[in-house]
């Protein structure tokens, strides 16, 4: 069979691809926008709203032969449908012929919107989606010119419905085309969402508790066709076209979500440009259209009151305001006079620019200690090798493929690698989780049916600590899953850290590049490894030599002088105190205080992903650029711009004019970034489906990636380099003795990190402290589910509440980071639970 | 003759001792020693066609299941919910076995290992009668594993709906049965392929008395069936009949008997003979209504003729009204149910019903205008022929037939 068939629309030939929708065929390869409401492009179609009604023939066959029949001219006879046909529900053919400008189909479709008006308010002046709205727009070019229906007939229904607290409906607005229940159900697969009742009284409900319960609940104003879902992040902040979008990259997480932040001159703000609701941007390799409900309303931290604004200084004892000038002068005094005891710890916060500013101090100051905070992940070097392969989409991934994650929550950390990943498994894909947990993807891993689909997965769970060797040894211990992901035809590995501590987290990153090897799963596209790197930068700190390595070496042999960069140590590290009275000069640059203002002699208000230019590179090893969007906070600025000054300042290199200008110093001097011009990582291309602007009707309100789909970089499989196994003969895994646990940081979407907070719109979604704890540990420590409970690990002393279960296995604790304003440890360790007997109440 | 409502010429046969005392599982125990296409076969011979409304021929039907799937379902349509019928519930209560007989034949013929009776929500005792007949089949050996020692496997299970007429539509009922949302699904695939019937299986669907036919077609052959009936019509056909006529209820005869023959010598005549009969409902709500005419009382009951009177004999719920009835008002009524009863999965019939529903008000209320009468007609116009599933075109029926044959009924209303 040829993979493409030729069809003909409204008297024209085209060839488009074989088993492609019909309506995706006409507006690829024709340019024909056949109008559509409940048909989507990333869903399955439902015929339901009628809007891409058209003739439809195709050609016809004698019944006795089976021959096609021609006409006397020797062209073929093409036998239309008496009555018109849904285009979104048709599968091209060859010699399919339609018509979509005949009177016949523009009767329809006129009708099919006036019935849609007949029950609509007709509220665009005051509504979000005006001017933006795929029913405004189509009802322009294909609609009635005036309404029919008597004004005092319509309905009347709720206009402010709660849908969770991130989302509202609006009843009267919905024209039930189910895209918002579908994707929820589809996309998804946190089928949240639901039609209640039938003919005109169907409406949207939600049927979790809490309402809309899912971490991508946005996506659905985006494609919903009408203004029915709205944000309570944004609804009545701004009309459309006064906003103005600049493309940018999630802060969040390795997923590097491609967004476009509308921005808009406002008086909320000072008149400065300020963010007014962030949306998703196309990436079709990275995030398709979609972005987490994290990337949506999690920028207010961006323009927080108590982001630091102002440089200081401290003199005789005291932290005193300061100007850049003297802040800067005495900093490089201060550095050229460590005798190049200086180190750095930059956070994955920090762009690719700015750390290489921060790297080219140090070196100027014969410094050459850089940490990489936080220092819980060292799967970067394996990813460097055997990283997933250039050109990885995991849109491609499914039948015949498979995926394992191991010692990770993708949920929690990389939500969109989640969503991705099941969606793979929905195409055929076999899904392995493997964890000490159970955790939201396991509860796709499994063999069975969803949504109509076989699905196959399976799921391993095994005791605290043991991921490496579980990893290790899969081949031994679980040889038909082992088997499964060898023959595939491609396969990718994420391995994550969790319950491990960094020399684990190493360890497991080698044993599953091992299997890779193995399997001959490297150096091409849709195989190889990934991991969820905390933060937007992990590998970003990699390549320009940030390591969590050093991080641990700093701790234990802390400098004269240490440069802290975009990492919140205190909030992080419950040892960080102790270990930082023992620098003498802390350098403190980022955004929010943690408490290091009492012991620093510099604080150096530093911009936020949105107020400047700059590049991170994903855990797809995407380098990816951002565009300076909002207005600065105070005297912030680019760390790149103020390390670059302070290296100007001690004479070792100039200040560089632009962050475009350093990325190309640091592009050819840093391998890695060979040819990651600002110029090469604007580059775009028409990507499927269309989304924005025009096709608004089809794709939804996603925006058109203007801003680079960015440049990926290759592993050293990738380059044909010969990537060797490691022997993995015995690894250290921690064990917890006698009356001991294994205490596990586990990581929570949501939680009360500093940048996280200030979006009190989330604050409801925020869980109480708590720690997940297996019956027989909890019974041994005399503890009931609800009770507070102390852990107790290094210097880590938290107290939670008891959630007793056996969704973890017995003898470790998992307990979410950030959810406390203690700091729990960074990464697993041996410790002890006890019951709080002199209960005080914790929030 | 009856050969469906045989509850009326022999007592008791709802009790199994009686029904298989009179020739009761014959017809399954021919079928399950001829081979299951020979079963096809045999039902195409006969000419039988589907009576829940579309008179699809059944045999056919039953010849588009593909023999190679390893999993097929029978599923029967007792969902029983047009306006005007009640013909299934009194085959179901007064005649159980037979259907039950009819389904396990259609089951053997497709080699289906499951009939599923999916009853409208209001039928719980019907469903309760229906279980405790299959709990003696069971005993007998007439449902389960090894029927008769023939080697099928076949059991059978009774589905309560929640009382939705959407449901009787066959994709909207596999939805209620699968335990989704009643709505109509996307078409192709159909409930007979691989993809489009119940669990996404190859599954017939049938009417409940198409299924109870069956077992007379098996004992006494395709030709004594086919000879009933006209040439595309074959077989009896129970007619309910309601409305201003002396007898309604249920009269199975002949399909092409003609209408004269149903309402005057059957049914009665008019209810008061000083008020003629006016107009028919033929197929309960959904089919286009006609003007009872002495042309329309002689037309013969068959599909085929019935078209030919711009109609449909459909399920054959014939309303009748006599020339007190306004016509205005009877578009209203139906208008009204039709309304209540779309699903709102597609966009002309969910908002069509409703607009329709509030002019028409708007009319008999005496508000309206002669545009209104216009506007609905046009309205209706419009939702016919674009909908998903058929309940859009019945809905526009209605409208459409009423203002064409009694336009006055609708004048009397409005202002000129
Ligand atoms: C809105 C709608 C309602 C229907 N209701 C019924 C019903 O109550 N009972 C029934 O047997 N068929 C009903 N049908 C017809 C079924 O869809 C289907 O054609 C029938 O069950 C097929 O069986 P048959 O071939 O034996 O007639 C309905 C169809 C539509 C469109
Ligand atoms: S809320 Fe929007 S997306 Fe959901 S059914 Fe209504 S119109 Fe469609
Ligand atoms: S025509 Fe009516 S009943 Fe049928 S699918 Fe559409 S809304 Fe539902
Ligand atoms: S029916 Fe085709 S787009 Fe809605």
């Amino acid at each position: 069979m040829s993979d493409t068939v030729t069809i003909n629309i409204d008297g024209q030939n085209y060839e488009v691809a074989a088993g492609a929708n019909l309506v995706d065929a006409a507006k690829w390869h024709a340019g024909n926008d056949i109008p559509v409401f409940c048909y989507h492009p990333k869903m399955d179609p439902v015929g339901m709203c009628r809007m891409c009604l058209v003739e439809l023939g195709t050609p016809g066959r004698d019944r006795a032969t089976g021959e096609l029949l021609r006409n006397d001219d020797g062209s073929l006879q093409i036998r239309y449908f008496p009555k018109l046909q849904t285009a979104c529900t048709t599968t091209v053919s060859d010699g399919m012929h339609i018509k979509t400008n005949t009177q016949q189909v523009i009767d329809a479709r006129n009708d099919v919107l006036e019935f849609l008006l007949s029950s609509h308010p007709l509220d665009c002046p005051i509504c979000d989606k005006g001017g933006e709205c795929p029913l405004q727009n189509l009802t322009m070019r294909h609609g009635p010119q005036a309404s029919r229906m008597y004004f005092e007939d319509k309905q009347l229904l709720e206009k402010h419905y709660p849908l969770g607290d991130l989302i509202f409906l609006d009843r009267e607005r919905c024209i039930q085309c189910a895209r918002c229940v579908r994707f929820q159900d589809e996309v998804v697969g946190d089928d949240v969402l639901a039609f209640h009742e039938r003919g005109r009284r169907l409406q949207i409900i939600t049927h979790s508790d809490p309402g809309f319960d899912t971490y991508f609940s946005g996506n659905t104003t985006d494609i919903c066709p009408v203004g029915a879902l709205t944000t309570a992040d944004f609804r009545f902040g701004a009309r459309p076209w006064e906003l103005n979008e600049v493309p940018s990259i999630s802060p969040w997480d390795a997923a590097g979500e491609n967004i476009s932040l509308s921005m808009r001159l406002d008086r909320d703000f000072g008149g400065k440009a300020m963010i007014k609701r962030v949306m998703p941007r196309q990436n079709e390799w990275v995030n398709e259209i979609w972005i987490t409900d994290k990337a949506r309303f999690g920028h207010h931290f961006t323009r927080a009151e108590d982001r630091l604004q102002q440089p200081q200084m401290r003199t005789g004892g005291t932290l005193r305001n300061s100007n850049w000038e003297a802040a800067i002068a005495a900093m490089a005094a201060t550095l050229q006079g460590a005798d190049g005891d200086v180190a750095a710890i930059a956070g994955s916060g920090m762009s690719n620019e700015d750390l290489w500013a921060l790297r080219q101090l140090l070196e100027g100051v014969g410094a050459g200690r850089l940490g990489a905070w936080p220092p819980t992940h060292d799967a970067a070097p394996h990813l460097e090798q055997v990283g997933v392969g250039a050109g990885t989409n995991l849109s491609e991934l499914g039948r015949g493929d498979a995926i394992l994650v191991i010692a990770c929550d993708l949920e929690e950390e990389v939500p969109i690698w989640r969503l991705r990943l099941k969606q793979a498994q929905d195409r055929g894909a076999y899904l392995v989780v493997a964890n000490a947990r159970d955790t939201r993807l396991e509860d796709f891993a499994v063999q069975g049916a969803r949504n109509d689909k076989v699905v196959e997965g399976d799921a391993i769970r095994y005791a605290p600590g043991e991921a490496v060797s579980v990893m290790r040894d899969l081949q031994k211990a679980h040889p038909q899953i082992a088997e499964r992901l060898s023959r595939a035809e491609n396969l990718v590995i994420v391995a994550g850290a969790e319950g491990l501590s960094l020399a684990g987290s190493e360890a497991l990153a080698a044993a599953a590049a091992n299997f890779l090897i193995e399997s001959g799963h490297t150096g091409s596209a849709n195989n190889g490894l990934l991991s969820p790197l905390p933060g937007a930068n992990g590998l970003g700190l990699h390549y320009l030599g940030f390591t969590p390595q050093t991080t641990l070496n700093i701790m234990q042999e802390p400098p004269r002088v240490l440069i802290v960069a975009q990492a919140e140590l205190l909030d992080d590290d419950p040892a960080a105190q102790q270990w930082l009275s023992q620098v003498e000069t802390i350098i403190y640059a980022g955004l929010f205080d943690d408490g290091i203002s009492q012991r620093a002699d510099f604080i150096l208000p530093l911009q936020s992903f949105a107020e400047r230019d700059g590049s991170f590179v994903n855990g797809e090893r995407r380098v990816q650029r951002f565009y300076t969007a909002q207005g600065p906070m105070g005297q912030a600025l680019p760390a790149w711009k103020l390390f670059g000054g302070i290296s100007q300042n001690a004479g070792i290199a100039n200040l560089k004019p632009s962050a475009a200008a350093v990325m190309l110093e640091l592009s050819g001097s840093v391998a890695a970034f060979q040819g990651a011009s600002y110029r090469a990582l604007s580059r775009t291309e028409r990507q499927f489906p269309d989304v924005g602007g025009r096709d608004l009707y089809y794709g939804g309100t996603a925006y058109t990636n203007h801003g680079g789909i960015g440049l990926q970089i290759p592993t050293a499989a990738d380059r044909g380099a010969d990537v060797q196994r490691r022997d993995m003969a015995d690894v250290a895994e921690l064990r917890a003795g006698e009356g001991e646990l294994l205490i596990m940081p586990i990581t929570r979407l949501y939680n009360r990190q500093r940048s996280f907070r200030p979006s009190l719109l989330v604050e409801q979604r925020i869980l109480n402290p708590y720690a997940l704890i297996h019956p027989d540990d909890a019974a041994a420590a005399g503890t009931i589910d609800g009770d507070l409970i102390e852990i107790v690990a290094g210097e880590s002393k938290v107290r939670v509440r008891a959630s007793v279960s056996s969704e973890i296995a017995a003898g470790g604790v998992a307990l979410p980071r950030h959810l406390t304003d203690a700091a729990v440890p960074l990464s697993a360790s041996v410790g002890t639970v006890s019951r709080v007997t002199d209960a005080v109440a914790v929030r | 003759m009856h050969i469906l409502l045989r509850g009326r010429d022999i007592p008791n046969i709802k009790q199994l001792d009686v029904y298989e005392a009179h020739g009761g599982f014959d017809g399954l125990r021919k079928s399950l020693a001829m081979t299951p296409d020979q079963v096809i076969d045999v039902v195409k011979a006969s000419g039988l066609r589907g009576r829940g409304g579309a008179g699809f021929p059944t045999g056919v039907k039953w010849s588009f299941i593909p023999q190679h799937e390893p999993i097929k379902y029978v599923t029967v349509n007792a969902d029983e919910s047009e306006t005007g019928t009640f013909k299934d519930r009194e085959i179901m209560e007064e005649n159980p076995y037979q259907l039950i007989e009819g389904s396990l034949i259609c089951a053997y013929a497709i080699q289906a290992k499951a009939v599923y009776i999916y009853l409208r929500g209001e039928f719980w005792d019907i469903g309760e009668q229906l279980d405790a007949c299959i709990a003696a089949l069971r005993e007998e050996n007439l449902v389960g594993e090894n029927i008769l020692g023939s080697g099928y496997d076949c059991e059978v299970y009774t589905h309560l709906g929640a009382g939705a007429y959407i449901c009787g539509e066959e994709s909207a009922l596999l939805n209620s049965l699968e335990g989704y949302l009643g709505q109509p699904r996307v078409r192709p695939p159909f409930p007979a392929q691989k993809g489009g019937g119940l669990y996404k299986e190859a599954t017939v669907v049938n009417n409940v008395e198409t299924l109870a036919n069956v077992p007379f077609i098996m004992t006494e052959g395709a030709p004594a069936f086919k000879a009933i009936g006209t040439e595309q019509s074959a077989g009896n056909k129970i007619y309910c009949v309601s409305g201003h006529v002396k007898r309604p209820g249920n009269y199975e005869l002949p399909m092409g008997t003609t209408f004269r023959e149903l309402l005057y010598e059957q049914a009665g005549g008019p209810l008061h003979d000083d008020r003629p009969f006016k107009a028919m409902l033929p197929s309960g709500g959904s089919g286009p209504i006609v003007p009872l005419t002495d042309e329309v009382l002689d037309t013969r009951m068959s599909y085929e003729d019935c078209a030919g009177i711009g109609t449909i004999i459909g399920s054959a719920s014939i309303i009748i009204m006599d020339e007190t009835v306004d016509m205005t008002w009877v578009a209203s009524k139906v208008t009204k149910f039709f309304k209540h009863e779309s699903c709102g999965k597609c966009t002309p019939c969910r908002e069509g019903t409703y607009w329709l529903d509030k002019v028409i008000d708007r009319i008999l209320d005496g508000r309206g205008t002669a545009d209104d009468v216009k506007r609905i007609a046009d309205v209706a116009e419009n939702m016919a022929g674009t909908t998903l599933c058929a309940l859009g075109d019945f809905a526009a029926n209605p409208i459409i037939h009423t203002i064409r044959h009694f336009p006055d009924d609708f004048a009397q209303h409005v202002q000129a």
